[in-house]
């Protein structure tokens, strides 16, 4: 959101872009009311929206061009993209798929949360177990999660289980982490005063250390809520070919490009709505963390 | 169950007193008993894990399944086998230049992305596209375009590792100080100063961090690309050993690439801060 503040304090590249005014007033925001702030609030808007249609326009412009002179099998144009993903729609191959998919994904979410939520809680209130595991779980949390599949997959199968057991894994760490760094942080002084007014060790948790780590907790989702989203398409690639991932190494096979750029345009919009999603989970929880 | 609530050290005896919020370092070198020593602690939790990992793989799981004793067993044919250390060259070899590349890429479009608001919103709903995107999910677009060859790996590896750089840099190119923009405009300082002059090293943690973050998903990149393409390299590696009941030798695989991702963070941390270190003084 770089225009909102952007209103009051242009940049300094972009000061210079309007000389005539520069002088008129002082440097800062003009008084709200004034002709010349409205005007270049218009100015301003208009340059906004002009950025967004130029990006889209360019995008689209761009996907069509190179699709249209390059080989069938190596890029499809954007039409015959938007084309392939309608057929994909009506058939319903697309929403069994997506439906697959997604189920794998709640289920492993489900599991990273819980998970994640407990181990996080557990590390951060046991000195021992923690001095005893961290060196471990970080060594886990380094290693590339992908290369762990082939075990998985020789131990477990690839059944629905399996790959939502790639999906937990994928997601355990960023809430595990971000769990026991909140709970780790909680100011000694809350936990004081909590004991000063005689709270036992389950009001100490349900009053004092929950509300205190949330938003942590949520930091956390938010980050498992992509990575579950790579372990979710890894399962799919590398555990049974189901699902959306599915789809992507079926129309590999046969060289059905328009197909593969239809459901890696699906996956992206999933992929933003989950970020979206996850900023605004997170934004809302950070309203009551302390000291920020 | 009463000193378990307070976070870190030696239960104090007055915790009206030691109640500041910061802990103060190095305040009680209390010795501890030996059992206790962070060390032994976790020497001990390691090999409870490995007894645990035996015991139950021996009890429920077949025979090719990995196991610590197998594991060891297995080490020095691995470490002196011409292939692994082949692999682990190539493998390495390419992530290390597709980092390269990354950055240099990511730092461009970065400072494009960061500095001018209007690149930003022509440029920054692609960024945030392609950085919500699985890059798995392009894997096998990429092996159409480029084949079942190296250079897959090397796009793949390029594509995961730009991103998070592109997003950092831009991030720090938009935290970069006011006042260090009003020095340069008294001083009218040419566009190209502002930006590798003061915004770049302005942002130096975040590139750090971006490279951080970057290294990690180049190594998934590199074992991804491996997988779909079956390209030679400790991605492979594992997948064949693996699919051919070879699980220990595979582990020891598995335990090289984390190895490699923890010393290839290490060494960009030390030369970011050696070669850096004005910025962390000032």
């Amino acid at each position: 959101m770089p225009e909102t503040h952007a209103v009051d304090s242009p940049g300094p590249g972009r000061a210079a872009a309007v000389p005539g005014t520069r002088q008129t007033e002082p440097l800062g925001s003009p008084s709200p009311r004034s002709a010349r702030f409205r005007r270049l609030l218009a100015w301003h808007r208009a340059r906004v929206v002009s950025g967004y249609g130029l990006g889209i326009a360019l995008g689209i412009v761009a996907w069509q061009l190179v699709g249209k002179h390059s080989v069938q099998q190596i890029f499809a144009p954007l039409t015959e993209t938007l084309q392939r993903l309608q057929e994909l729609i009506e058939d319903g191959e697309l929403a069994s798929a997506a439906a697959n998919s997604f189920a794998t994904y709640a289920v492993g979410l489900s599991m990273a949360l819980i998970l994640g939520a407990g181990g996080g809680l557990l590390l951060a209130r046991s000195e021992l177990v923690r001095t005893a595991l961290e060196p471990y779980i970080m060594g886990l949390y380094a290693a590339p999660m992908v290369a762990l599949i082939p075990f998985l997959l020789a131990f477990l199968g690839f059944g629905f289980w399996a790959k939502s057991i790639v999906v937990a894994l994928f997601a355990v760490f960023p809430v595990l982490l971000n769990t026991q760094r909140g709970a780790q942080s909680i100011a000694s002084e809350l936990i004081d005063v909590a004991r000063l007014y005689r709270s036992g060790e389950k009001d100490l948790w349900v009053h004092v250390i929950a509300p205190y780590t949330l938003p942590f907790f949520m930091t956390g989702v938010r980050q498992a809520l992509a990575r579950g989203l790579v372990g979710m398409i890894a399962a799919d690639i590398f555990l049974s070919a189901t699902g959306l991932g599915g789809m992507l190494i079926t129309a590999a096979q046969i060289f059905d490009t328009s197909a593969m750029l239809a459901t890696v345009l699906v996956i992206t919009v999933c992929g933003v709505a989950l970020m979206a999603i996850g900023n605004a989970i997170e934004r809302h929880f950070a309203r009551w963390k302390v000291g920020q | 169950m009463k000193d378990t609530t307070r976070s870190a050290g030696a239960p104090q005896a007055t915790p009206a007193v030691g109640s500041a919020s910061a802990p103060p370092p190095s305040a009680e070198p209390a010795p501890r008993a030996w059992y206790r020593r962070p060390l032994v602690v976790r020497v001990v939790a390691g090999l409870l894990i490995l007894a645990i990992w035996q015991i139950v793989v021996e009890l429920w799981a077949q025979d090719y399944v990995a196991r610590p004793t197998g594991v060891i067993r297995v080490i020095p044919s691995v470490l002196t086998e011409k292939l692994f250390l082949s692999d682990i060259v190539t493998t390495l070899t390419a992530v290390v230049e597709g980092l390269a590349i990354a950055v240099v890429i990511g730092t461009a479009i970065g400072l494009v992305v960061g500095r001018l608001p209007d690149a930003q919103r022509v440029l920054g709903m692609y960024v945030n596209g392609v950085y919500a995107l699985p890059i798995i999910a392009v894997v096998p677009l990429l092996t159409v375009w480029f084949g079942y060859t190296p250079k897959a790996r090397l796009a793949v590896i390029v594509l995961e590792a730009t991103l998070p750089v592109v997003y950092n840099v831009a991030e720090g190119a938009r935290a970069v100080p006011r006042t260090y923009l009003d020095v340069t405009r008294i001083h009218r300082a040419p566009w190209w100063r502002v930006w590798f002059g003061v915004a770049l090293p302005a942002s130096t943690p975040y590139v750090l961090a971006g490279i951080d973050l970057a290294i990690g998903r180049a190594l998934i990149g590199a074992v991804v690309a491996e997988f779909i393409a079956a390209l030679d390299g400790l991605g492979y590696y594992i997948l064949f050993n693996v699919n051919s009941f070879h699980e220990d030798r595979a582990i020891v695989a598995l335990v090289v690439l984390a190895l490699s991702a923890i010393v290839l963070r290490a060494l960009v941390n030390v030369v970011v801060r050696r070669g850096f270190s004005w910025y962390w003084l000032a």
